[in-house]
């Protein structure tokens, strides 16, 4: 009995007109978001090669070893394929020196702004979008559009149990509307691993868990269709119903959680955070100014009354003292600079984070949200790429400048001009370049930062969960209500 | 209750929730080999009736059997011995005749029917060989009709439930029908039906009730009726004249 309903219901799903042109459309379109998401993964994989080669060269050639500056790429991750997530918007190029703080530039979006405006359509905006559609629009008369034929009297003139109808029935549409989702999933495996697209084990893992996330996201608006079609007696009023149900679920809760969390955590804007690091800074070189000049006065104190010879004699003695003396106390200031923004970009970090998490909270009451949020997390393009990346940049930049100062030591030059004036050779100006290349050998490598697996797969595992609470908790709802539905 | 009794209704009665009466206090039984047609104008409480043994609808009182069995005590029990055609069933129209056929074979639980007994069947209600295998769709109200007719034949049980059968059915159509519900009487089946048509009522039914506002106000077998003039009682009666 089950069986013969749940194959009924695939079959009016499958032969259905609408089918056609709608799902295989739905299919084929995620199937070439998935080829071209594999031609734009390789070309920005050939770009970060002759990039990062470019960078090594000018790093060679710098003017000394004090005034490299390495230049950090972020390497394109295969799991971009299926969700560019936040892959665009964040900068792909940080430069790394002792001077600047690191920041990452040249976002895809910044650089190519045409595709900001539409941005990619990769699998997960398809599945997201158009499969949630398709799920409510294949299900939401799924009750009471057999009712409106008469069949459901039909049916029910027969011992037909209801619990098994109204489970054949979401098995029979759940069936006919993964399939044409799993059938492209499963091929765009098949093509990733014939074009050799790079990918660890754990990133296959993270794939299929990624599908799975998807199937169970059709689940959830399988079961809200048929909800709604238990829901209400007619047809054309369910399918408003659907509509509105799914622009709220896709559209307008998610944006609205995120716009409601903004109001009610308001976070410093970038510039102010950097107006308050550049002020501190200002004020910190004016103070250490103020210092200077005063202890020049004492150090110039004991000068009076003294000769000319004693006075060089003097001068001589405390030069390197007073040239140590100096040297750290700027050091000084740099250092408590860098500690201020420091304080500063954790404190703007802390309070991003609250009202992530309060416009997470809030726009996961969609499935929408719950969906891209765990895709994201899976793909490791979320929202916590940037500050990855430059947590790792900032460890990567004191190991560099380590790497540099010593260096520099060891070549006994600051990297500045040196100039020498000698009776026999007369001036001769020195610019750091000893040999024509530097030898990088030794330098520090930068390790690209993955999300830990354990955290990603917490993260996944709310969001998945939710999914499966919401299938849940909406099939139930249909199922409670059909075993009182009114079938005349 | 005797065992000759396939259908009976026992002092059935249905309030619906807003109040209204709309099936008051109604008995009759019919037995295996007996048509009972109903007549009764607009709203007189036949569907509400046939609703009832179908179980779709709880008796405010009473009860109504099928083959002993009350239908709202064990629905699934008593629908096995019930087949029941609908005043207007679309059926699915993106499934061909066959298809629809077989899918509600299957529900009434007959596996066992090859594509010779659909053809037959359909033949039988009189649908043309050439639609056998068309989508529903493209059916007149009739073509689907005849299509439902042959789903509650298929289901080959004892007794038949029938609302307005011949409502979308043209003269010679409706002529066959009530022809095919006489050869089904003969089978031994018990046919309760619906109908505005007074006149092939009286042609076919074996007996005949009149509903007036939910009540079973006349109930005579053909015998009783024989030399009446079965039109005239039942504007009578629907005038109240008997009352
Ligand atoms: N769902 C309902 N809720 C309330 N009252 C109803 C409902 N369905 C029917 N009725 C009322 O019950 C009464 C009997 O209706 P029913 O459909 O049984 O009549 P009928 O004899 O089949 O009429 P017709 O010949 O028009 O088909 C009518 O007065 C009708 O208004
Ligand atoms: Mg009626």
């Amino acid at each position: 009995m089950l069986a013969t309903i749940i194959v009924h219901e695939l079959k009016n799903i499958l032969f259905s007109p609408k089918f056609s042109v709608t799902v295989a459309v739905a299919s084929v379109l995620l199937l070439l978001s998935v080829v071209a998401g594999i031609g734009q993964y390789r070309a920005a994989a050939a770009q970060y090669e002759t990039t990062t080669q470019l960078v090594q060269q000018e790093m060679r050639e710098a003017r000394g070893w004090m005034a490299l500056t390495n230049k950090v790429l972020r390497r394109p991750d295969p799991m971009q394929i299926f969700v560019s997530g936040v892959a665009n918007d964040v900068g792909r190029l940080s430069g790394v020196n002792a001077f600047q703080a690191v920041k990452l530039s040249h976002s895809t979006f910044s650089d190519d702004p045409v595709y900001a405006v539409f941005r990619f359509i990769d699998l997960s905006f398809i599945v997201a979008v158009v499969f949630s559609l398709l799920a409510v629009l294949f299900t939401y008369d799924a009750v009471n559009g057999e009712k409106e034929r008469g069949t459901l009297q039909l049916t029910f003139a027969n011992a037909v149990p209801r619990a098994q109808y109204i489970l054949g029935k979401f098995a029979g549409a759940w069936l006919g509307l993964v399939l044409p989702l799993l059938v492209p999933m499963l091929l765009s495996l098949l093509l990733l691993a014939v074009t050799a697209v790079p990918m660890t084990a754990e990133e296959w893992g993270r794939t299929v868990l990624l599908f799975g996330g998807a199937v169970l996201y059709v689940t959830v608006f399988v079961a809200l269709g048929i909800l709604l079609s238990t829901l209400t007696p007619r047809s054309s009023a369910s399918f408003l119903y659907a509509l509105v149900l799914w622009v709220c679920a896709v559209f307008i809760v998610p944006r609205a959680g995120t716009t409601l969390a903004g109001h009610l955590v308001p976070v410093p804007t970038v510039a102010e955070t950097e107006a308050r690091r550049d002020a501190f800074a200002k004020d910190r070189w004016a103070q250490y100014e103020a210092q200077m000049q005063s202890r020049w006065k004492e150090r110039n104190a004991p000068l009076e009354g003294m000769t000319k010879e004693e006075r060089e004699a003097y001068r001589d003695e405390k030069m390197w003292e007073w040239m140590e003396q100096d040297d750290q106390d700027r050091k000084q200031v740099q250092t408590d600079i860098d500690e201020q923004a420091r304080r500063l970009t954790e404190e703007l970090r802390n309070r991003r984070m609250e009202q992530e998490r309060l416009a997470f909270t809030l726009s996961r009451l969609s499935p929408a949200s719950s969906f891209q949020l765990a895709a994201m997390n899976l793909a490791g393009t979320d929202i916590a790429l940037k500050t990855r990346y430059e947590d790792a940049l900032n460890g990567y930049r004191t190991l560099f400048n380590e790497y540099k100062e010593k260096k520099a030591k060891e070549s006994g030059n600051s990297g500045g001009f040196r100039i020498e004036v000698n009776s026999d050779t007369g001036v001769k100006i020195d610019a750091g370049r000893e040999r024509g290349v530097l030898d990088l050998t030794g330098m520090p490598q930068f390790t690209h930062p993955s999300p830990s697996a354990a955290e990603t797969m917490r993260s996944a595992f709310i969001d998945l969960g939710l999914l499966g609470l919401f299938s849940l908790a909406a099939f139930a709802g249909a199922f409670v209500r059909f075993l009182r539905y009114d079938v005349r | 209750m005797s065992v000759h009794t396939m259908l009976e209704a026992v002092n059935l009665s249905k309030r619906y929730e807003d109040g209204a009466l709309a099936v008051d206090d109604v008995s009759f039984s019919v037995r295996p080999g007996e048509i009972f047609a109903m007549l009764g104008g607009n709203g007189a409480g036949k569907t509400t009736t046939i609703n009832i043994f179908l179980n779709f609808l709880e008796p405010t009182a009473g009860e109504a059997r099928i083959n002993g069995i009350a239908a709202h005590r064990a629905p699934l029990e008593a629908k096995r011995h019930v087949a029941f055609v609908s005043e207007n069933v679309m059926l699915y129209p993106t499934f061909t005749a066959v298809q629809n056929l077989d899918y509600f074979a299957r529900l009434g639980g007959k596996t066992q029917y090859t594509a010779d007994d659909y053809r037959r069947v359909l033949l039988r209600v009189g649908l043309q060989e050439e639609a056998h295998h068309k989508k529903l769709k493209g059916f007149s109200k009739g073509m689907r009709q005849k299509c439902g007719i042959a789903i509650a034949i298929l289901k080959d049980a004892p007794a038949i439930l029938l609302d307005e059968p011949t409502s979308g059915l043209d003269p010679k159509s409706g002529f066959e029908f009530m022809q095919l519900l006489g050869s089904l009487r003969d089978e031994g089946k018990a046919v309760l039906m619906s109908t505005h048509d007074i006149f092939r009522a009286k042609e076919t039914a074996d007996t005949i009730g009149i509903m007036r506002q939910g009540r079973l106000v006349m109930q005579r077998s053909r015998a009783g009726l024989a030399g009446e003039d079965l039109e005239r009682l039942y504007m009578e009666h629907m005038a109240g004249v008997h009352e």
